[in-house]
């Protein structure tokens, strides 16, 4: 195999691409822009439904059966009460973010919190009201005590105090790891899968394929100048997704991390590690594009055969976002998860090196695999030829 | 320059199970010699031009261009030959400087050779004033000049050509025309199909007319006049087919 010949192909097939408007929307616009853009709704949408939420849950209901005291203890804590005889219809009619009745239950008093647990309002009401209302019961048990003679400290034998020993550093890392790695490998199909129905099914479209196949360029020649510029698209893609990622975390707020403005995860050599970890997904992803395409007749065939490909993808993308599950010898060979995982571990700064090299070994050996089974179909006169 | 021996070239069908696209084709096209292949559809005339191009493997008998076997070594042959088809598309995205070069640079051309076989093709075929305009935007005369450009880019010795005229106006196919002819005044061996029955007249030397994937006649136009008793090269073909014109069932 002449690596010039496949070279002088390379260089051709990515000049193609770049003055195709399909594949540069694939490739640039959509990992550039459409994250920040679809960040930046998400962003603003979830920053209005906590404004919402926040300003709906003060407005609750009591029973007044439940006395004037608890509607001014409710009151001072800052809800608006409204008067209801039914609570919880109140709150099923979405009246009031939250409501409170009395009963008696066992010969004691018994308080009950309606909430509709999926209200965002309704359930912060719901638990506001409780935290309330066990404040009050303790303000009551203590008031008890007092004339008892017994020390109020009974009610406090020991406190508890919860402490995260992860860094800042590590909890962004783990939020945005898990975001990142699986949107960033899914990106990397879909900005292979344009240039690879182009140069596949696209040229037997165009009929250029004939001209190329009576050239001095060999069978695996022209493979790998496909499969790389496929590859080349695929890394492209996936280092602008990175990118316009990291700057929507950054700048964008979502509610779960207060400010990650000094969070800066993309430095040299964890921008390094992840190119390396990714790299042989470009390639698998560029021969099993190439691979499959080869079969299509034409573009619209070819994007139709690419799709369950994609679905495939997505399986052991989303199930390396998961939490809790760890790269284990085992699932470092599983191909999208282990580079899901391995990406998610380096952002969190657990990486392991030993499963890094066996994860983009694996990796590698499945390009490899796909990149012979791409040149095995493009040799076969029946899948050229389809008519 | 190209000697086919009993090629034979059998596709397996699901419906038509195993289906002889060439069925023992032989013939021998010279040097300085514009060599014809006639016949109906599904002749097996474009399989035949394939297989000498290697772009489909015989299933039996070989062939062997300017002396190397395109068994043995397809990627020597492919450097010998310059390949066109009517209807073989072209780099529309590129421009057709582009498209030679890239052409040239697959032949292994490169540097000062390179750049003074583009001026001499570009110049010699009038492309220089939209050698830089994509592809797409030209008209089919101007395509027509790209795609025989990139036949010759590597100047091969032989030439096989698809229907090259097929689907082109009159001056667009008088250009093929011309280009055949001075191409077989430089001594190439010019191997071509055409359906058209004035244009293989006009130009071949000699003619091998082909159905149901055999040879079922070969020579001069004199020989095939004698053989047939006819004139006219259409009228020939038809003899040659067993089909007469005027007949009943006969081609129009």
């Amino acid at each position: 195999m002449s690596a010039k010949i496949a070279s002088v192909i390379y260089r051709k097939e990515m000049l193609e691409l770049l003055r195709d408007r399909r594949t540069l929307i694939s490739m640039v616009l959509v990992p550039l822009f459409a994250l920040p853009i679809l960040f930046g709704v998400m962003s603003l949408v979830l920053e209005w439904q906590q404004k919402e939420a926040e300003r709906d849950s003060y407005i609750v209901a009591v029973n007044p059966a439940c006395g004037k005291m608890m509607e001014t203890v409710l009151a001072a804590a800052g809800f608006r009460i409204k008067p209801a005889a039914q609570a919880r219809r109140a709150v099923e009619s979405k009246a009031v973010a939250a409501a409170l009745d009395v009963t008696v239950a066992n010969g004691s008093k018994q308080y009950v919190v309606y909430s509709d647990r999926t209200r965002p309002s309704s359930s912060i009401a719901g638990e506001r009201m409780s935290v309330t209302l066990a404040a009050m019961k303790e303000v009551s048990v203590r008031q008890s005590l007092r004339g008892t003679g017994i020390s109020e400290q009974v009610l406090t034998p020991f406190t508890v105090r919860a402490v995260n020993v992860a860094s800042e550093r590590k909890m962004n890392g783990l939020l945005l790891g898990s975001s990142l790695a699986y949107l960033v490998v899914l990106l990397m199909f879909t900005g292979a899968m344009y240039p690879a129905v182009d140069t596949a099914a696209g040229e037997k479209e165009r009929r250029t394929l004939e001209a190329l196949l009576c050239s001095p360029a060999g069978r695996d020649e022209i493979v790998l100048g496909k499969v790389l510029a496929c590859a080349t698209a695929s890394l492209l893609t996936a280092v602008l997704a990175m990118a316009s990622l990291v700057y929507s975390y950054r700048y964008m707020r979502f509610g779960i991390v207060p400010d990650a403005t000094n969070f800066n995860p993309l430095d040299p050599r964890t921008f390094s590690l992840i190119l390396l970890s990714v790299a042989p997904i470009s390639v698998l992803a560029g021969s099993l594009m190439v691979a499959v395409s080869l079969f299509a007749k034409s573009y619209k065939e070819g994007q139709s055969y690419l799709t369950p490909l994609l679905m495939a993808v997505l399986f052991p993308a989303v199930l390396g976002t998961l939490p809790g599950l760890e790269l284990t010898p085992a699932l470092a060979l599983v191909p999208i998860f282990n580079v899901c995982q391995i990406v998610k571990e380096i952002f969190v700064g657990t990486f392991s090196p030993a499963a890094f090299a066996t994860a983009c070994a694996a990796n590698l050996t499945y390009a490899t695999l796909a990149f012979l089974a791409a040149t095995r179909i493009f040799r076969s006169e029946g899948v050229l030829f389809r008519v | 320059m190209i000697q086919a021996d009993y090629l034979a070239k059998h596709f397996k069908d699901r419906k038509r199970g195993t289906f002889k696209a060439l069925d023992g084709v032989s013939f021998e096209a010279r040097a300085g010699e514009v060599f014809g292949l006639l016949g109906p559809n599904g002749a097996g005339k474009t399989t035949t031009l394939r297989v000498l191009a290697t772009v489909l493997k015989p299933t039996g008998g070989t062939a062997r261009i300017g002396g190397v076997d395109i068994l043995r070594d397809p990627g020597r042959v492919r450097r010998q030959i310059g390949f066109t088809s009517g209807d073989m598309g072209q780099y529309g995205r590129l421009t057709p400087l582009e498209a030679l070069s890239f052409f040239a640079r697959l032949n292994g051309l490169e540097g000062k050779s390179l750049r003074s076989r583009l001026d001499d093709v570009i110049g010699r075929f009038g492309i220089a004033s939209y050698a830089n305009t994509k592809i797409d935007k030209l008209s089919t005369g101007m395509k027509q000049k790209v795609a025989i450009a990139r036949t010759v880019i590597h100047d091969p010795p032989v030439l096989i050509l698809d229907e090259p005229s097929s689907g082109l106006d009159v001056p667009a196919s008088r250009l093929i025309e011309e280009f055949i002819l001075s191409a077989k005044q430089t001594g190439k061996c010019i191997l071509f199909s055409t359906h058209i029955m004035e244009e293989a007249e006009y130009l071949c030397d000699r003619i091998a007319v082909v159905n149901r994937g055999r040879v079922t006649a070969m020579g001069t136009m004199d020989e095939l006049r004698s053989l047939t008793g006819k004139q006219r090269l259409r009228e020939v073909f038809l003899a040659l087919l067993g089909i007469e014109e005027n007949a009943p069932g006969a081609v129009a």
